[in-house]
């Protein structure tokens, strides 16, 4: 585990210092501290909702760029500059490697999401004048979230280019968000055909769901009621490590076939 | 303990990509065999095999055909990567790291443990002449201390082979000359060393045997004394009478005569003398006598552009 914890503080290190990914965390941070200024547009649905969504809106757009930008270059980069060869060379088995590269990506997303969360937590008490709990859970969804799709733009870069890794990754979060509301959609209504359900059931079990991660944020969902919001967070976060472990293997295993 | 280093039988790479229709042999039945102690050169132009090869016997990619075995074990096996150490053509290093950090970074991927991590990062700082540089990050290094931390990373698990790919290229002349010094120093500790380059020169004056690639098959492959011999002394003469000329283009050498200045190429088989003897004797007056060795650049060209004229 030496080898693998050495890659991930290296990825760690590296990815802290990209420029990109810092200029989205600093304008992510200062959307959220400005936030309460948009009080005035809240409406009906108050103040506190208007925030609370505006930050986790934020938070989500900021970790999901973030972890797209981070983790299409990771391998590639290192297989283009050669740096992986003087770690493949070392004993270090290509799975350690892998692992590696996404233990760093997710305490990346672990630091940004706490800069995010505190700057979060500072401006909804100014705005509120207290701490709303349900921001924590909030960023701990999003945070487990963003790890996902991490996962899957990890797997992707195992054998596709960072271009093509772009769109089959945005397009993988893209669906991921909305198959489930279709699918329900399309199933309350008996003029769909199975030739149009079926499809979108199998996508729907195939692509890893990150709506489920959206339900903290009351505008997306404004009549989402938990009877045990505990489980499910538990669940969801259950779900999460079920499909990242899913990826993570199927990444190492075409990464230990990889030419490079 | 195997006295070969490293071994390839009939070690083939073929590339086929998607589209294309004809499979590339990147090498081609490659047997060679690189003994403990030498420093072996591994030479050969753009494209001729040598990356992939040295590739292959890292595990960073499979044969197609063949086997490559390294220090005993089958190329690849990670317990084997213990005892070898790779740097490849101008690699990049973690370059927010310091040169401390980066040492210590790929002495935790060896699994070696604090208060002898600490001690050997020191050690090899101070070996590759880096001591008083090692707090600063590698982004302020020059291309000469780049190379010498790439040195110093293939160093920190005292390895038994090191294989460099291209060591000195880009260098200034004093850290060209630096590198070379340490690769003789490390041969003369024991270690083997496997060196691709295209810095004949170099290669020349450490290497004990050289092979040449020429489209991913072996074309040359000896003692650099052995595959050099063959040069030639040219002798200048003047005031050199006709008659004489017959009597030395009999000993095998190459003569021109015009207005009695005498240019002969003599191989450098002890005819030299001879010759000598019969421009004085007749009446001759040398000029210059001078020895041209053949150098690994004359055999390079001469093996590749025989290839490509076959």
């Amino acid at each position: 585990m030496n080898a693998t914890f050495a890659i991930a503080g290296a990825t760690f290190g590296e990815a802290v210092r990209k420029r990109i990914l810092m200029v989205i965390l600093l304008v992510a941070l200062l959307i959220i501290l400005i936030s309460p200024a948009f009080e005035p547009f809240a409406a009906e649905r108050g103040a506190r909702t208007l925030i609370i969504s505006f930050g986790f809106g934020v938070i989500q757009l900021a970790g999901t760029f973030i972890a797209i930008i981070m983790c299409t270059s990771m391998i590639p980069t290192e297989i283009e500059r050669r740096t992986i060869y003087t770690i493949l060379s070392k004993p270090v088995q290509r799975y350690q490697f892998v692992l590696g590269k996404f233990f760093g990506a997710v305490g990346t997303l672990g630091f940004m999401y706490l800069m995010m969360g505190i700057v979060f937590l500072i401006a909804s008490r100014m705005a509120l004048g207290d701490f709303d709990p349900k921001i924590i859970r909030g960023l701990i969804m999003f945070f487990f979230q963003s790890s996902l799709l991490a996962a899957v733009v990890l797997f992707f870069s195992t054998f596709v280019s960072p271009l093509v890794n772009y769109f089959l990754s945005g397009g993988v979060f893209l669906m991921g968000n909305l198959l489930s509301s279709f699918l329900e959609t399309i199933q309350r209504n008996p003029e769909v055909t199975p030739l149009t359900r079926v499809p979108v059931q199998l996508l729907t079990v195939i692509l890893p769901n990150f709506a489920n991660f959206n339900v903290q944020n009351p505008i997306i969902n404004p009549e989402q009621m938990l009877t045990d919001e505990t489980a499910y967070l538990v669940q969801t976060i259950g779900y999460a490590i079920v499909y990242i472990a899913l990826l993570l293997v199927a990444s190492m295993l075409i990464f230990n076939q990889r030419e490079m | 303990m195997s006295e070969i280093a490293i071994k390839t039988v009939n070690l083939t790479k073929r590339y086929s990509g998607l589209w294309s229709k004809q499979p590339v042999d990147a090498v081609k039945n490659l047997n060679l065999e690189v003994h403990r102690g030498e420093i072996f050169g591994f030479l050969g132009p753009n494209g001729a095999g040598k990356t992939t090869t040295i590739k292959v016997l890292l595990g960073i990619i499979y044969p197609t055909e063949g086997e490559a075995y390294v220090l005993g074990q089958p190329a690849g096996d990670p317990k084997n990567h213990y005892k070898i150490s790779y740097l490849p053509e101008n690699p990049y290093f973690y370059d927010y790291m310091t040169g401390r950090e980066i040492l210590t970074f790929y002495a935790k991927l060896f699994g070696i443990a604090e208060p002898e991590r600490s001690k050997r990062v020191n050690e090899l700082l101070d070996r590759v002449g880096l001591s008083r540089a090692a707090d600063q990050p590698l982004r302020t290094y020059s291309k000469g201390m780049q190379q010498r931390i790439g040195l110093a990373q293939c160093l920190i698990n005292d390895p038994q082979l090191l294989i460099l790919d291209e060591p000195t290229a880009g260098l200034d002349p004093i850290a060209h000359i630096d590198i070379r010094d340490m690769i003789l120093e490390l041969r003369n500790q024991g270690k083997t060393l496997f060196i691709s380059s295209h810095q004949l020169s170099d290669v020349e004056r450490v290497c004990d045997r050289v092979a040449i690639l020429n489209r991913g098959v072996m074309v040359q492959l000896g003692r650099i004394e052995e595959l050099l011999a063959g040069g030639h002394v040219e002798v200048i003469a003047d005031k050199v009478p006709d008659n004489a000329v017959e009597p030395i283009r009999q000993l095998g050498g190459k003569v021109s005569l015009h207005d009695g200045r005498l240019i002969v190429e003599q191989p450098d088989n002890g005819t030299v003398d001879r010759v000598i003897d019969i421009v004085r004797a007749a009446g001759g007056h040398i000029i210059s006598v001078k020895p041209y060795r053949r150098t690994l650049e004359d055999l390079f060209v001469e093996t590749i552009q025989g290839g490509k004229n076959a």
